[in-house]
């Protein structure tokens, strides 16, 4: 019967078929140590394919591990995550700053002075000194050139939004703006005005109303006219200034140099509203920015902001393959509507070329990522060939190509970390991660407006057996809100301690007792509230029961809800309707917390949905970003810092640890000025950073013997 | 006939307008919205979301935005909110990868059920019978992602030969037949255990299907007149038997576009359903919609090859 003899034959020929491409595979040995090549590739793996090759428009974590390796910034963070210069040599901050000579106030000696003669008389006033007030004389010292800028009159256009949605309307505002001194500072003064206002009096900038030297043909309110005349006619304004003096001979994998025009160029891609750029805001401080000479660019800022160094870290784009004519070409050639053709369109952002270390070769989505080292990198070709980034998106298949050879480096799950650790085959690395796990308490509700209560609910908790048992100790403790990296950290700060009898005075404290059946009350109404997170985070699930137990056993009537992701924060987060939420941050290594802490941020779908309100922080939020000098810096947050540790507004819980193996035969070599060849073990820097010195690293055919000493 | 293709082909255009309608209102009226509007990132400030709104349209009434939606969709210039490449040439290339596990994956499960079933049916009862039956629930019953893991595990530990991945990484410059060998090596183990789970079931509605035509009495008295047993059970038996599956065929067509996502997350493999799931997870509405699009025409479409099918084999069936 052929049927039968079809029914018989055709799955075994299939299965031969199949089965036989086994003898033509080679095995991962032949892979890995038959082949010279392999020891020139440096092979990782990740989750998640990248999205857009391109630092100005991409947003996720794999499109940002490819975009740091084919572009550089001006500047980056060196290992004490101080900036360092990459594109950029070197840089000065400096500031210009401005008032308008006000004709209402007095000043004290003088009277009532026009322009001119009070830009003589500050000049004046610089040359002697003035002992009783030091801050006044530092600020007059700082000041190198002083100038009037004579009143002048002119028109603006603003656009305003109606309140009902609808077009925005645009208003012409008549300015008459008085005389103006204008200051230039060697160095960013916050306090300038401040100081100066000792010397022409207490009410001479605040008495200026901007207000009376405008017009407008539209009706506006109140507040319209407020915030107009703030923005228009300022009575003071700082205007910092970065001069970036750029590295010569950098260039473009393509050849092309990388100048001044290329910076600006970069800064005008995320500035043009067709890009869809998700860093515009960061960027919106930027007032102009020139290119002085094609080594030289200078940024003006509108106002004190000194976060904004940090920005210039982004890689630059080369001008000439992304400008207008560029685009147009490449929309000719695409048959595409050149006005509506966007960097976001280009192909550029599957071919990226920057002046990073490494060159884009290849791209198959999904699969893999080839980088090749770029050999006219300024600081001389990394030692690895090949960079290579394999799309592996299920961990256990990354685990056992780590092992089989064909990864070079393994993110280790928390639960693998005791026995990896020990593997004497590895070499591995640990560090503490940007971000942290907290409960964070609604401050609009009661009892949670009391800190003591926020304080006793964080001392019944035993975090540090949530992190020995749920993290299998893979966690820190952490007591405020800055990276614990960073000097912004204060180390002196202790966590709070377990200890739920001093808990329980607390709240007797706050006037919450226990009554006869243990649950605590006030004034007959029970301690009750519901506790809330994400569904989708095993950790933070854990962390809601191990609370939710803790409080129950100080007599807390405690609930529980577990909400999906989107549901989570649009109906709960974003409308600030929940008592108690545990949730995580991660952070920027920049100490600015106006989003998340500051008072004017408490509204609805703002970061501050604890609502937390404190005036004295609010200052030193201001303070930290308009402080341009580290130390002082570093002095405020640790001020800001032991404010929020003494509030409570959220029970800080943890920062977590990651683990990264490598194989043990990888070194970093490096070449000294005589060409002796030197080895040298791969040691994290003080931050935790084992890829610092990425760049030498190298790998051997044999591990390395490295002596303990000598 | 001719009347019968013409009616069809207008009520599944019905059909497949309503599908549009609903699947687009469900997808958007699902909780979420895209991660390039997501509101937790910090440096997302309301003016730039707005502005991804309105590039995206989401500004916009649902009936404009569904409006918007199929012109693209019709006219090609649909593109995905990831990474603005075409969506039409993303499902094609993720379409060929899939491609060869589906076939691979059908032809296992076809081949290996039809003699597993029919070998049952005809030692009903017996110890073969009852081994396969044990083993169709045990593989029905093991998640498919638990027997991936184990499968790989034993392969990599004990041939120390790489499994993950359309290709062997880094092959790249071998001979050609070393290429197509190692093509087909790295299909065999995601097809085998996409292909599990349909021989388990498929092999069980064979041997269903023969035991019920076995007892007919036209098969009876093919016996009594004494022909071989072979020629009962594949001529006479088999033949009736087979009607059933024509139409299972025109049904294993959505299975082309379908992809699965746990296979191909664990090997790697950057095929359709992984595609989709990120889709999903990233509320890239342009290729959600697309793949559901096409998934419903090709349902539709598999649905009318089979009652075609149906009238060929079957000559009972009049239009």
């Amino acid at each position: 019967m052929t049927v039968k003899r079809f029914f018989i034959f055709a799955p075994i020929l299939l299965i031969i078929v199949l089965l036989q491409s086994y003898f033509w595979e080679p095995t991962y040995e032949e892979q890995t140590k038959g082949n010279p090549a392999r020891l020139t590739e440096y092979i990782t793996g990740s989750i998640g394919d990248a999205s857009l090759l391109n630092p100005v428009i991409a947003s996720d974590s794999a499109s940002g591990d490819i975009n740091g390796l084919v572009f550089e910034g001006l500047i980056d963070y060196n290992k004490d995550l101080r900036f360092r210069g990459r594109v950029a040599k070197s840089w000065e901050i400096s500031e210009q700053a401005f008032f308008y000579v006000n004709p209402s106030a007095r000043i004290p000696e003088w009277g009532i002075v026009d322009a001119a003669s009070l830009a003589t008389r500050i000049k004046h006033a610089q040359k002697s000194p003035i002992p009783s007030d030091p801050n006044l004389t530092a600020s007059l010292k700082r000041i190198t050139n002083i100038s009037v800028i004579p009143p002048r009159t002119y028109t603006v256009e603003k656009s305003i939004k109606k309140s009902g949605g609808g077009q925005p309307k645009t208003i012409r505002f008549q300015v008459t703006a008085p005389a103006r001194i204008k200051l230039v500072l060697n160095q960013v003064d916050q306090h300038l005005f401040q100081n100066l206002a000792h010397l022409l009096g207490k009410n001479y900038f605040e008495s200026f109303r901007g207000r009376n030297y405008l017009t407008c043909d539209a009706r506006l309110t109140a507040k319209q006219w407020a915030a107009f005349a703030k923005e228009l006619i300022p009575a003071t304004e700082h205007n910092p200034i970065l001069l970036f003096h750029l590295r010569p001979g950098v260039k473009f994998q393509d050849g092309y140099p990388v100048s001044a025009e290329d910076v600006k160029f970069t800064y005008e891609a995320i500035m043009n509203p067709k890009n869809l750029s998700p860093l515009l805001s960061v960027y919106e401080p930027v007032k102009t920015i020139e290119v002085i000479d094609p080594l030289t660019v200078k940024i003006v800022y509108k106002r004190l902001y000194s976060p904004a160094l940090s920005t210039w870290g982004i890689g630059i784009l080369p001008k000439h393959l992304l400008d207008s004519q560029a685009l147009k070409k490449e929309a000719a050639a695409l048959g595409k509507d050149q006005k509506t053709f966007s960097i976001r369109q280009s192909a550029f952002n599957r071919h990226p070329v920057g002046c990073g270390p490494f060159k884009f070769q290849t791209w198959k989505s999904d699969q893999y990522i080839i980088l090749d080292r770029f050999h006219d990198y300024w600081e001389g070709p990394p030692n690895y060939h090949q960079y290579v980034y394999r799309i592996i998106p299920d961990p256990l298949t990354q685990e056992m190509e780590f092992y089989a050879g064909t990864l070079d480096s393994y993110n280790v799950e928390p639960h693998q970390v005791m026995r990896l650790e020990k593997d004497p085959r590895f070499q591995h690395f640990s560090g503490t991660s940007f971000g942290y796990t907290y409960i964070g308490y609604n401050e609009r509700r009661k009892p949670f407006d009391d800190p003591r209560v926020r304080r006793a609910l964080g001392m019944a908790i035993d975090i540090n057996k949530i992190i020995k048992y749920v993290l299998y100790g893979q966690g820190e403790r952490i007591t405020g809100p800055f990276v614990k990296q960073t000097d912004y950290y204060d180390h002196k700060i202790k966590p709070l301690p377990y200890d739920p009898q001093g808990a329980l005075k607390l709240l007797a404290a706050a006037g919450w007792k226990r009554n006869k059946s243990g649950r605590l009350e006030k004034n007959g109404r029970p301690l009750e509230f519901t506790l809330i997170t994400n569904n989708g985070n095993e950790l933070r699930k854990a962390v809601l029961a191990i609370a939710q137990d803790a409080w129950k056993q100080i007599g807390i009537d405690i609930h529980t809800d577990i909400l999906e992701w989107s549901v989570f924060i649009q109906e709960r987060i974003n409308k600030l309707d929940f008592d108690a939420v545990v949730l995580g941050w991660g952070m920027d290594i920049q100490p600015d917390l106006f989003q998340i802490w500051h008072s004017s941020q408490t509204h609805p779908y703002q970061l501050n949905f604890v609502g937390f309100k404190n005036k004295r922080a609010d200052e030193l939020i201001i303070k930290i970003r308009q402080e341009y000098n580290h130390a002082r810096q570093v002095e405020l947050c640790h001020k800001l810092h032991a404010l929020i540790a003494d509030l409570q507004p959220y029970t800080f819980l943890y920062v977590s640890k990651w683990t990264a193996v490598l194989d043990k035969r990888i070194v970093i070599k490096t070449v000294d000025a005589s060409g002796a060849v030197q080895y040298k073990k791969i040691t994290p820097t003080k931050t935790g950073n084992y890829r610092y010195y990425f760049n030498q690293w190298v790998k051997l055919p044999q591990a390395p013997q490295f002596m303990d000493k000598g | 006939m001719l009347s019968f293709i013409g009616r069809s082909v207008i009520q599944k255009t019905i059909t497949l307008f309503f599908v549009s309608i609903v699947s687009f209102l469900i997808i958007h009226l699902a909780p979420g919205k895209p991660s390039q509007v997501n509101p937790m990132n910090p440096k997302f400030t309301p003016e730039i979301l707005e502005r991804f709104q309105k590039e995206f349209h989401l500004d916009k009434p649902l009936y404009v935005q569904y409006l918007y939606f199929y012109r693209g969709l019709f006219t090609g210039q649909t593109v995905s909110w990831k990474d603005n490449q075409s969506v039409f040439s993303k499902i094609w290339g993720r379409f060929l990868n899939s491609l060869p596990l589906f076939i691979v994956g059908t032809l296992i499960t076809w081949t290996l059920s039809f003699p597993v079933g029919i070998r049952s049916a005809i030692y009903r009862g017996g110890i073969y019978d009852r081994t396969t039956t044990f083993l169709s629930y045990l593989l029905i019953s093991i998640p498919g992602f638990f027997f991936a893991y184990v499968l790989i595990i034993f392969v990599v530990n004990h041939f120390h030969v790489p499994v993950i991945g359309m290709e062997t990484f880094g092959i790249a410059n071998s001979s050609i037949p070393h290429m197509i060998m190692d093509r087909i090596w790295h299909l065999l183990l995601p097809s085998v255990l996409g292909a599990t789970g349909g021989i388990a079931i498929l092999s069980r509605y064979v041997r269903s299907q023969m035991l019920e035509v076995e007892g007919q009495d036209y098969i009876r008295t093919a016996k009594a007149k004494g022909l071989p047993p072979d020629q009962v059970h594949y001529k006479h038996a088999f033949r009736n038997a087979l009607l059933p599956f024509v139409t299972m065929f025109g049904l294993i067509l959505p299975g082309l576009i379908g992809g699965s996502v746990i296979i191909e997350t664990i090997f790697s493999w950057p095929g359709m359903g992984r595609m989709a799931y990120d889709a999903i997870l990233a509320r890239d509405y342009p290729v959600i919609l697309t793949v559901n699009f096409v998934s419903a025409v090709l349902v539709l479409a598999g649905t009318f090859v089979s009652d075609l099918l149906y009238l060929v084999v079957d000559p009972r069936i009049r239009l």
